[in-house]
């Protein structure tokens, strides 16, 4: 089954066109890089993907599974992290580990939320409230959330923004272990260097179109 | 996805948040209580029309103090997109919104409890009689109130005049609420017999009913547009 599958997709507001025609498959396994200069449509594209907002024109699924007419199947079975961290401040880190996976119907144990942060590198951090978290520390939350949420697709908005090196390495580590067990990972970035260490196909949105590259073509410059 | 377990944790997650800021529960006894003041020095000299106006009064200061905590309610999710994350959840947007609804209505109702007595205090009424009833009353007119202010809640969140955009279309809607909590308030103060006022109970109930089965099934196209 094909992991996300774009039929010609369109994408306006108004009468400013974003995107229009994008056709592409990305399979189980696969690791979706795209990049664009800013304001091409990376982000409203990953948004339609998330279900967060819909086509103009044209479809997409999910494993199989319609992103519009079936998105509440679609959405059991993704998971985005984009710039917001979608977490509360008030509440600890592990707290909002267990808000988030409680509203998937997942309960994690203690000793699954304390291996999950201290993988992404912030279990001594497990009891303090977001409030008092950097940004880079939200988006290994984030990536904690993805670890125990286990997600067939993880979308990524620019999931090296924040990051430190060691962070850095931490996200690709994950990313990897997601495409080890069948997952699919698409992601939006402007890193080229940091997302072609694990990206194994790509794409550049740009005028409104999407040229598709292979995973040669991600390491060639003249194509950026 | 287990519908009543997502309705617990949105319940936690809002009473956990508040307990820890006090936001909501600061401004809303804040704000009562200043209306409690000024009505109470108002009608310092006529004791007499304050007790006539008092059912009147006691649903002005409680209808405001729950505006300004089902403002607070969706607000609170714009923090780091956390809207976004409740669009985007697999659980039961019904759910949500009936986990956000009893969090506002716990809320609300704890606000009156601790209000009420201030009244009573500032009006001298005689209430030993009426406790039971008007607890029922005040349950009853907090739910329907909670239940549409949440709905509306979550529509103006994303407007930039939320403030003033949600108390502009909740009133009137809330209009039947006030009336029937109004004139049963004003019956069980009065010491009327039960029979009295019973129907504005009633109406009360069929209120709640009428709201929250509507808003319960709108909220998905809400949250989702």
């Amino acid at each position: 089954m094909i992991a996300i599958q774009v039929n010609s997709l369109s994408k306006a507001y108004g009468f400013y066109r974003i995107f229009e025609d994008l056709s592409f498959d990305v399979h189980p396994g696969e690791c979706f890089a795209l990049f664009g200069p800013n304001g091409a449509g990376k982000t409203t594209l990953l948004r339609i993907l998330a279900t967060l907002q819909a086509p103009s024109h044209g479809q997409f699924t999910i494993f199989g599974q319609d992103g519009v007419a079936q998105k509440d199947t679609v959405r059991e079975i993704i998971m985005l992290i984009a710039h917001g961290s979608h977490l509360y401040d008030e509440l600890s880190a592990t707290e909002n580990l267990q808000f988030a996976l409680g509203l998937r119907g997942q309960a994690p144990s203690p000793p699954q939320i304390k291996r999950a942060l201290d993988r992404t590198g912030i279990g001594a951090f497990a009891d303090l409230k977001i409030r008092q978290f950097s940004a880079g520390m939200k988006k290994r939350l984030d990536f904690a959330k993805t670890i125990l949420a286990q997600p067939q697709l993880l979308l990524l908005d620019e999931p090296y923004n924040a990051l430190d090196h060691a962070g850095v390495a931490i996200t690709n580590q994950l990313i990897q272990e997601t495409l080890d067990r069948a997952g699919t990972v698409f992601m939006t970035t402007h890193d080229r260097d940091k997302a072609t260490q694990i990206a194994t196909r790509g794409g550049i949105l740009k005028g409104g179109h999407l040229h598709l590259l292979s995973s040669e073509q991600l390491t060639t410059d003249a194509i950026f | 996805m287990p519908f009543f377990k997502t309705i617990r944790w949105v319940v936690w997650k809002d009473l956990i948040s508040e307990w820890r800021t006090r936001e909501t529960m600061s401004s809303m006894l804040f704000f009562a209580l200043i209306v409690i003041l000024v009505f109470s020095f108002s009608f310092s000299m006529d004791q007499d029309a304050a007790r006539q106006l008092i059912a009147g009064i006691i649903w002005v200061a409680f209808t405001f103090t729950g505006i300004i905590g089902l403002g607070k309610s969706f607000t609170s999710e714009l923090q780091n997109d956390c809207l976004e994350s409740l669009q985007m959840s697999p659980a039961p947007k019904g759910a949500i919104y009936l986990g956000k609804t009893a969090a506002n209505f716990l809320f609300m109702l704890s606000v009156e409890i601790l209000l009420f007595p201030l009244f009573v205090l500032f009006f001298n009424l005689d209430v030993i009689e009426a406790v039971g009833t008007l607890l029922i009353i005040f349950f009853l007119a907090t739910l329907g109130l909670s239940a549409v202010g949440t709905l509306f809640s979550a529509l103006t969140v994303q407007i930039r005049a939320r403030e003033v955009m949600l108390p502009v279309l909740l009133l009137p809607l809330a209009v039947p609420v006030m009336i029937a909590a109004v004139e049963a308030t004003r019956g069980a103060l009065s010491g009327d017999p039960f029979s009295f006022y019973s129907q504005w109970i009633q109406l009360l109930t069929i209120f709640d009913i009428i709201f929250t089965v509507v808003s319960f099934w709108l909220f998905e196209f809400i949250l989702d547009s």
